[in-house]
């Protein structure tokens, strides 16, 4: 099979030109006054090099400004490398921005025509199209009223259909996939589907690595204008993944370091209670019991209390409150509730919650910790909502809603009653 | 590894539009890509479509799709006949006939030529919105540009040959020479307009020191005023005495258009509508296909880095 897109060693600079005139003025005094020129340069793309066969469809990835979508305008042919070739074999369209080039005194149907004509198709050509463009845009009677009175939705619509019914061979998709309503997104990508079983060759930048693994065969992950792994999606995108998940951690951790300097120094009003027992620090402890600051759906975790009581302490009682960032209250377990009978409490200590399977979906909780004396009507000390917890899905697990309820599946065929439960 | 042939979308002849189109052979984009200039020619020529469609588009958003929208085009270059005609003809008591005719078969090219000028200039920065997203021949930005203005002036014409009959000027078969005065002048304002195009790219403030030397051009050029009041003026250019006619014609080719354009269509002071002199406009010709082929190459030049320059 022939590639669709090659890229021969390909590098990408681009001159931030500080020091160079913008304008005819800057030139005069420039001139005048001999300023210094100064020839930074970004590299934006480093001796990249990779094949795309036809047909195939392949998935950008990496950290934002990393060159991803210097590869797509490459291949749209927008920038041209600054050293090696880039290949296109077929007709390119790009979901780039959407109604690029609309007029917004023309009306829907001339914009159509027009934005056919700047990828090279003839008005007759486009005649033979008009009608499922519009048809796929659900726009009816406003296709022929100027696009200035159309919403944002219907906008992008007529964008989408317009540039999925232009024969594409390859097509480049850069985060564009929600497009209006529910409905109508399932119907873009049903329709990038049907177009890669056709044969149209994909390139799709996101960072919903789930669209990656569901649109993709390959992945290229970039680092820095560099290749840093190209092959199956799995793979790649798992790799990606585990050195994303490293990265923020070490993110997060220096976070939580300023948050507890800053969470002693003012008054915080998210902190109250005698202090009787102060709750020193809460630790997130991951399958392999050690610290992190991100969980994954699904694994063993273990919420980890510190305490130093002042003296000692009759009958304690510790508990937690778990809200997703948005306020949804999760839940809140207490020791108490949970059985645990702690007598007293002297000196420093620890209290774990663990969890055989961590029942989250992917998302950022608040964890509030707190503790109580035996009435659960004084509070030695309380931290409301103070400590944020990342919590990430891994493959397989659930990922709508809040969690996931690790319940079993079971089917009969026969009417109940017939044949006991499997 | 061959290079191979430059092949944009479009390639394909007499495709019907409905089955798949025909698969055509690989691009190759490279650093800094010098291609042919006639495969250049070649992918322009496949981006008709979009030239019409873009004249199309400023003519109804000018025009607004309304008859009334094509005569108040008409009013803009009438009043500045009223105007000169008042200020020139009655006040300061130009002499010679139908002055008023003299005016506007001067403003109504002169009007093509600085708006086309005035818009091509921003017709790649203005337009940074396309040119980051699409690609096609950049070229077709300002073309389609020079010739929206083009129509413009063309629908004016007939107004203008009306006003012409009317004043007692009657039209004679030398008007015909109207085609290779209007096809120079619409070659030499491509190549300005490539020009400043490109230039603007770079250095922004192009557009606006280009309003200050349009209104000085006009002043330089016989629109107000018959070519032969700078016949009497002489400039002394290492020490030989040249007529600032012969230096206007020379330095100016949109001085010797307008003057063909009133030789053509208004005559003289006293005689009929006549045959603009040949030689004269060949050497017009020639200038300007010279401007066009500089404009050009300077443009292709640099378009390859106006998708992120802009």
């Amino acid at each position: 099979m022939s590639a669709a897109i090659r890229f021969e060693d390909v590098t990408k600079r681009f001159a931030l030109a500080r020091g160079r005139a913008r304008s005819w003025k800057e030139a005069f005094v420039g001139a005048v006054r001999r300023a210094p020129r100064d020839d930074d340069e970004l590299l934006a793309l480093d001796g990249v090099s990779f094949e795309l066969a036809r047909g195939d469809s392949l998935g950008l990835v990496g950290p934002n400004g990393t060159g991803k979508s210097t590869v797509l305008k490459l291949v749209a042919r927008i920038l041209e490398p600054s050293a090696g070739r880039v290949v296109i074999d077929g007709r390119v369209a790009a979901l780039l921005e959407l109604g690029a080039g609309f007029h917004p005194d023309l009306t829907g149907r001339e914009n159509v025509y027009l934005n056919g004509s700047m990828l090279g198709f003839t008005q007759r050509e486009m005649e033979a199209r008009i009608g499922r463009i519009v048809d796929f845009s659900e726009l009816g009677r406003f296709v022929d009223m100027p696009v200035k009175h159309y919403s944002s939705g219907m906008y992008m619509r007529l964008g989408f259909a317009t540039a999925i019914h232009l024969d594409a061979e390859i097509l480049l998709i850069d985060e564009v996939l929600a497009v209006g309503d529910q409905a109508f997104q399932y119907k873009c990508r049903d329709r990038i589907a049907e177009l890669r079983r056709d044969g149209v060759s994909i390139v799709l930048v996101s960072h919903d690595n789930h669209a990656i693994r569901e649109l993709c065969h390959h992945a290229l992950w970039l680092e820095r204008g560099k290749v840093r792994a190209y092959g199956e999606t799995d793979g790649v995108v798992e790799a990606y993944h585990a050195s994303m998940v490293a990265r923020e951690e070490a993110r997060l951790a220096a976070e939580a370091a300023e948050h507890a300097a800053e969470g002693d120094a003012d008054g915080a009003v998210d902190r109250w209670g005698t202090g009787d027992v102060d709750i020193t620090g809460v630790e997130f402890l991951g399958p392999d019991g050690t610290p992190h600051h991100v969980l994954h759906t699904g694994a063993p975790a273990t919420i980890r209390v510190r305490y130093a009581a002042r003296g000692r302490v009759e009958r304690p009682v510790f508990g937690l409150g778990i809200h997703r960032i948005d306020g949804v209250h999760v839940t809140g377990p207490n020791t108490r509730l949970g059985g645990l009978d702690i007598p007293f409490v002297e000196g420093a200590g620890a209290i774990d919650y663990h969890l055989a399977a961590l029942p989250l979906i992917a998302g950022t909780y608040e964890i509030s910790v707190s503790c109580y004396d035996d009435t659960l009507s004084h509070a030695f000390d309380y931290h409301h909502r103070r400590f944020p917890i990342h919590v990430r899905g891994s493959a397989g697990a659930e990922a709508l809603g809040v969690v996931v309820l690790a319940g079993r599946w079971a089917h009969h065929a026969a009417p109940e009653g017939r044949e006991g439960a499997g | 590894m061959s290079p191979a042939r430059v092949r944009p979308p479009g390639a394909a002849a007499g495709d019907a539009g409905g089955a798949a189109r025909p698969h055509h052979g690989p691009i190759v984009v490279e650093a800094a890509g010098r291609r042919r200039l006639s495969e250049r020619l070649a992918e322009l020529w496949r981006y008709r479509p979009m030239v019409r469609n873009l004249v199309i588009r400023d003519l109804k958003v000018r025009y607004k799709n309304s008859v009334l929208g094509f005569f108040w085009s008409l009013a803009s270059p009438l009043l500045m006949m009223l105007v000169f005609w008042v200020v020139f003809g009655l006040w300061m008591g130009q002499p010679g006939k139908a002055f008023h005719v003299f005016v506007l078969v001067a403003i109504l090219p002169w009007n093509w030529f600085s708006a086309a000028v005035a818009g091509g200039i921003d017709s790649i920065v203005g337009n940074a919105a396309l040119i980051n997203k699409v690609y096609f021949p950049r070229e077709v930005l300002p073309i389609s540009i020079v010739l929206s203005e083009l129509v413009n002036f063309a629908l004016a014409l007939p107004v203008l040959l009306a006003i012409t009959w009317a004043s007692g000027i009657a039209p004679t078969p030398h008007a015909l020479w109207l085609a290779p005065i209007v096809a120079i002048q619409g070659v030499f304002t491509l190549g300005i307009v490539l020009l400043l195009a490109t230039a603007n790219v770079y250095y922004r403030d192009t557009a606006i020191i280009m309003n200050v030397v349009l209104t000085a051009w006009f002043f330089l050029t016989p629109v107000v005023y018959p070519m032969g009041n700078l016949d009497a003026m002489h400039v002394s250019i290492g020490g030989t005495d040249v007529s600032a006619m012969r230096l206007a014609y020379i330095l100016n080719p949109m001085a010797s258009l307008i003057s063909s354009y009133r030789v053509a269509l208004y005559g003289s002071n006293l005689g009929p509508p006549g045959q603009p002199d040949l030689l004269f406009l060949g050497r017009t010709a020639a200038t300007a296909v010279a401007v066009l082929a500089v404009g050009y190459w300077a443009f292709l030049r640099h378009s390859g880095r106006f998708g992120e320059e802009v």
